[in-house]
């Protein structure tokens, strides 16, 4: 009966007041930030690292997952209402959320999103729940064969992801490697590219680079006097889908529910991603594919509910190998690490804590999602109403404070406004800065398991093709390179940024 | 005379970046594969960036130039200058202060319109009492405290 005892003790944890406190305010934050458009959750997470500090590793996880799960709630608020995306996993719900908006319905498919979001949130949370668990048994399995390929087929499927071109996107993870290893070598205690720089023996921050790429990128893209939004003028009317609003969703969220949490496991993709398929499915499932585009609450439903369990998905391998698979976990990892615990598959049975009282907080967080979007819409649109110029020079400010607060040195700031400067430029060049972020955090990993693989084999590459997973993992990314030359992928998939 | 593309320009940088990290890992001595050292990884990497970078080169090169998309230069330039001034400021006016500075700056850009001045000083002054307000009392991050301000009493 250990399964019941380990999620009671997660609901104890959970229920801490401090963890109940900290969840509420993530899942508050999340909906904010997923309510305003120009940053996403990955950038507010980035901010909010450096308070982490001061809270337990089980309290910042359960506060910073708040915040992702919380952004999906809340982006969807923006897309139908406004047409334009809170955040990147909410761009499709533009597409039919804000035709029911336009046809007076907004109510009914801010209701659909919420209640969607909460079935697949909820559904995935014991998904990840039952799956993690026997899955890091078999990551025992894992040796670093396996985690070189793995990492490899990972960093394969998100630059394949990449929305303008695969080889650019591959540049910037080389580049995001390659700053993996400044600092000091873990296996020979050598200095490298440190330049004397003491600030630099540890390495460069997570914290810098990713406020950099995700907070101070978006305030030099959104400089200058800005439009205001304009709320389309429909009255919100009932946010309760009626019952053949219900009959139309049902399916749509628990393929939603399913694809989200598949893509989500799936090294490289995320919610961005899962929206699409799932939007591309439900057209494809409808009787009346001819009313997508045109108010059909299906096309609200699906993505809506993909996004939220492809967050959940995305935990699974960062629980259950410790590996991060998308920006998103790239950032808890980097969480974790600071707070020194080290995942892997020795987290769960090291610290049950963190696990079970994470998948406590998001049964918990889901709920309280549903009661902060749909009793208190009212509130979030008025948020809508805060002007960009307001919000952005404050968002730099809040980027500027962190920097310093992490070491109390203004170097950090300096360092972030670089990557500022250079995720701009990036941008500008028709280059992601997200593949920048999964290759620094995974750098360290793919150098260990790389040089102790070739150790073991004694300098042959063929150590890494006679392991059966790891040929399998390595086939794999060979198959995603191939298909990128042979067929002509469809683009706009995954720009896993904002 | 050709412009230059942003293809070109911007494969251009990631070689040097590339080659800048080719030679340090040879310098750092990427060791055998039987016994691989420091140097091994950065040098696969650098040279999988030199290998890409010079395959957007020829594209660009050979190929239709992508254009440049616009880069505003002059209000970012402000930004990260006022930054790293702020930077400087923050030792000797402390935060207060060179907050309520760097709010101005920030706030003067966005803002426009009629009265545009006392609305900016209006939000720099608040944004900075309460940022001292949160940042310094509440959670009590240790800023510098500023000379003239130290000096002064």
């Amino acid at each position: 009966m250990d399964f019941f005892a380990d999620i009671l003790m997660g609901f104890q944890t959970t229920f801490q007041p401090t963890n109940l406190v900290y969840c509420l305010v993530g899942c508050l934050i999340g909906t904010l930030i997923g309510v305003l458009p120009g940053i996403g959750p990955t950038g507010a997470v980035s901010i909010l690292l450096p308070v982490t500090f001061k809270i337990s590793p089980v309290t910042s996880i359960i506060l910073l997952s708040g915040i992702y799960y919380g952004a999906m709630y809340g982006g969807s608020i923006t897309s139908i209402l406004v047409n334009v995306p809170g955040e990147a996993a909410s761009v499709v719900t533009c597409l039919d959320g804000y035709q029911m908006a336009r046809q007076g319905r907004a109510g009914p498919a801010l209701g659909i999103a919420a209640f969607g979001s909460y079935i697949a949130g909820t559904l995935s949370v014991i998904a990840l729940m039952f799956l993690s668990y026997p899955l890091s048994k078999l990551a025992l399995a894992f040796g670093p064969p396996e985690y070189t390929a793995l990492i490899i087929l990972g960093i394969t499927i998100l630059t394949y992801l990449a929305q303008k071109s695969m080889i650019k996107a591959m540049m910037v993870a080389a580049f995001g490697f390659l700053l993996a290893y400044v600092g000091i070598d873990m296996l020979t205690g050598k200095a490298r590219f440190t330049f004397g720089i003491s600030n630099l023996m540890d390495g460069v921050g997570i914290l810098p680079i990713a406020m950099g790429l995700f907070g101070v990128t978006e305030v030099l893209e959104n400089l200058g006097p800005s439009e205001e939004l304009s709320l389309s003028r429909t009255k919100l009317g009932h946010l309760l889908p009626s019952r053949q609003d219900w009959k139309d969703s049902w399916k749509p969220i628990t393929r939603g529910s399913f694809i989200g949490f598949i893509i989500g496991i799936i090294p490289g993709g995320n919610a961005t991603l899962a929206s699409f398929v799932s939007y591309a499915t439900e057209k494809r499932c409808s009787k009346h594919p001819e009313k997508f585009g045109h108010g059909a609450i299906e096309g609200v439903a699906g993505p809506e509910s993909s996004n939220n369990s492809a967050f959940a998905g995305g935990l699974v391998p960062l629980f259950a190998l410790g590996i991060p698979t998308s920006v998103a976990t790239a950032l808890l990892f980097a969480a974790l690490m600071m707070h020194g615990v080290q995942p892997g598959p020795f987290l769960i049975p090291e610290h049950p804590d963190i696990f079970w009282g994470l998948v406590a907080s998001m049964y918990l967080g889901n709920i309280m999602l549903l009661i902060i979007n749909l009793p208190l819409i009212a509130m979030w649109v008025q948020v809508l109403r805060i002007p960009q110029r307001i919000l952005i020079p404050l968002i730099l400010f809040f980027c500027i404070v962190g920097a310093y607060a992490d070491n109390n040195s203004f170097f950090d700031v300096g360092v972030m406004m670089f990557f500022g400067v250079l995720g701009y430029l990036l941008k500008r060049f028709d280059y992601e800065p997200a593949p920048l972020i999964l290759a620094f955090v995974l750098g360290p990993i793919l150098e260990k398991s790389m040089r102790q693989s070739l150790k073991i084999s004694g300098g042959d590459f063929g150590i890494f093709f006679s392991h059966p997973i790891s040929v399998i993992l390595l086939g794999l990314a060979a198959l995603v390179l191939l298909s990128n030359l042979f067929f002509k992928k469809q683009t706009g998939l995954a720009d896993e940024k904002v | 005379m050709k412009r230059l593309g942003s293809e070109v320009v911007g494969s251009l940088f990631w070689l040097a970046v590339g080659v800048f990290f080719a030679v340090g890992g040879i310098m750092l001595k990427p060791g055998t594969l039987r016994n691989p050292g420091p140097g091994l990884l950065p040098l696969i990497m650098s040279l999988l960036l030199i290998s890409f970078s010079l395959f957007v080169l020829a594209k660009g090169l050979i190929g239709p130039e992508g254009i440049l998309k616009g880069i505003q230069w002059k209000s970012q330039t402000v930004v990260v200058a006022s930054v790293f001034l702020y930077g400087l400021l923050l030792n000797l006016l402390g935060f207060l202060l060179s907050t309520f500075a760097l709010m101005f700056v920030l706030y003067g850009l966005f803002f426009g319109g009629k009265n545009k001045w006392p609305r900016v000083f209006f939000c720099a002054t608040a944004t900075a009492l309460a940022g001292w307000l949160v940042f310094s009392v509440a959670l009590k991050v240790p800023f510098p405290k500023g000379w003239l301000i130290v000096a002064g009493r």
